[in-house]
């Protein structure tokens, strides 16, 4: 009986480890699936459109702004005039401590901040569609710059 | 024209030498000859450089690149631009003239040209001007040179012949064929990193030929100083940091031996010679201009990082005094960095910070309808 009751033990360990097993598989199965190019045009499209936008908050585009409910600045002051192509933004080397919020610093923090004192607009919320999309915009820009992660 | 301009004797005056709160470039006097460079290794360090030229002590002031908005948009600029008017009024002994550089007004609006037009009346002393692009294409210079005159002029000041030249309002028509109002056409023309008004700087074969007179009936060894918005070589195009008829520029200076071009627009501390011609660029009043994302002249030491938090860092105006001894100083009056101007080491300086970053141009002009541009 005790060597039953072992078994049915281990059959059911067995049985729930084959479950997991079977349904990771299942997920890394679905994503082994080579792609088409159409799902590959769609991922490149939701990320320039997200570029996009970025770009035309970057500028201080009042419609964009708008429509996402955003003030990025009231000095009438824009992003790109002091970072022509996102220059100088160095996307690639955050985190790290930033000197002027005098704290350890992602991109985010460091886009607020810019947002908050020189255009002294309002921050947004750091996971809102605005601050992705600048986000998008400044990586995009910097493509294929030297990942260097707290270079001061 | 490459062997014309790099010849070992084509470099400026020698006789210009720079003696005070000025710094030698180390790594062009340990690369000595190899770099083509030995007499003329100079830059300016610490606010000025001394030119020994002209024949009676004086002093002029630049100021350029206020970028005013109207001022309900934007006091902060307006604030520095009456700041520098003070200093330039202080000035003792006085300035004998001002020379403004450009781009007074951020979007060519009547109502900043006005705004700027009235500030500077407190300024005295005589005042000349060159227009910048933000003062020019809501309305093809109407305005600007109602207030302000016509470009190209020349004078002669005490042993020095000044040149002020128009290099913004020759650019190609990207305006008509697209239909533009004139507030996008300005608004295209005011977007730095934006592309759809093309290679928009430049002095133009008219220009070059009014310049090519105007100095026809000067003696090549006197010195010249030639005021433009734009440097006269090609610093980094897509920003239109250049002319883009440079080398013409050159052709017609080549055996001036003391030419000085003093530039705006770039918003940085910048030196760079070309031939016997040195330019040095000049601060901006409103916001400084990150150095170009490919890098800057050999001769150009970059200013310290700036720092976006202080409206007052990074800007400022720039004094030129001809001192007693026949020598011309600039000084950059940069108003939060007196002393150390010059950022020496990678982790200081304006470009160093820059080594590993790649920037690719905007989308925004790649397709029709364009967006993103200023409005």
């Amino acid at each position: 009986m005790r060597i039953a009751r072992y078994g049915l033990a281990i059959v059911l360990v067995l049985g729930v480890a084959m479950l997991v097993a079977t349904a990771g598989l299942d997920r890394a199965f679905a994503h082994k699936e080579k792609h088409t190019p159409d799902q590959l045009k769609a991922f490149e499209d939701i990320f320039i459109e997200q570029v996009k936008v970025g770009d035309l908050l970057f500028h201080g585009d009042g419609d964009t702004e708008k429509k996402l409910g955003t003030q990025l600045s009231k000095t009438g002051m824009a992003c790109a005039m002091c970072h022509p192509f996102a220059s100088d933004t160095h996307p690639h080397e955050f985190p790290k401590f930033q000197e002027q919020i005098n704290k350890f610093a992602t991109l985010r923090d460091m886009i607020n901040w810019c947002i908050e004192k020189p255009n002294e607009g309002i921050k947004l919320a750091e996971d809102s569609d605005a601050m992705k999309a600048l986000e998008a915009y400044i990586y995009w820009s910097n493509r294929g710059s030297k990942l260097d992660a707290g270079r001061h | 024209m490459a062997r014309t301009l790099n010849a070992p004797e084509a470099t400026p005056d020698r006789s210009m030498a720079i003696t005070r709160r000025t710094f030698i470039h180390k790594s062009l006097i340990t690369a000595g000859i190899t770099a083509g460079a030995t007499t003329y290794g100079w830059l300016p360090l610490i606010n000025t450089i001394d030119l020994a030229f002209g024949q009676t002590a004086f002093k002029f002031a630049w100021l350029s690149d206020t970028h005013l908005y109207p001022k309900n948009v934007n006091t902060r600029f307006v604030e520095k631009t009456v700041r520098a008017v003070k200093e330039i009024t202080a000035m003792n002994p006085p300035a004998d003239f001002l020379i403004f550089g450009g781009d007074l007004a951020q979007l060519g609006d009547p109502v900043e040209l006005d705004l700027g037009a009235d500030i500077l009346k407190e300024v005295k002393v005589r005042k000349v001007f060159i227009p910048g692009e933000h003062d020019w294409y809501l309305d093809m210079g109407v305005k600007w040179e109602r207030l302000f005159g016509k470009q190209p002029w020349s004078f002669d000041h005490k042993g020095v012949r000044f040149i002020g030249l128009d290099t913004v309002s020759r650019g190609p028509d990207y305006w008509t064929a697209k239909k533009m109002t004139p507030k996008e056409r300005m608004g295209h023309m005011a977007t730095l990193d934006g592309s759809v008004a093309g290679a928009w700087a430049g002095v133009g074969r008219d220009q070059m030929q009014w310049l090519q007179t105007t100095l026809g009936s000067w003696q090549k060894d006197r010195p010249v100083v030639i005021f433009t918005h734009n440097p006269l070589y090609e610093y980094y195009p897509p920003w239109n940091f250049w002319v883009r008829d440079w080398r013409e520029v050159h052709e017609v200076l080549k055996g001036y031996t003391n030419v000085t071009n003093i530039h705006g627009h770039v918003h940085q501390v910048l030196y760079n010679e070309i031939g016997t011609t040195r330019s040095i660029g000049m601060l901006a009043t409103s916001w400084p201009w990150p150095y170009a994302p490919e890098g800057v002249p050999a001769l150009t030491k970059c200013h310290l990082r700036v720092d976006p938090g202080d409206h007052y860092d990074g800007v400022g105006w720039s004094q030129i005094t001809q001192s007693a001894a026949a020598k011309i100083e600039t000084e950059y009056v940069m108003w939060r960095k007196k002393e150390h101007l010059i950022g020496e080491a990678a982790v200081d300086s304006g470009c160093g910070d820059n080594v590993n970053q790649i920037l690719t141009p905007r989308l925004a002009d790649r397709e029709w309808p364009y967006y993103g541009a200023y409005k």
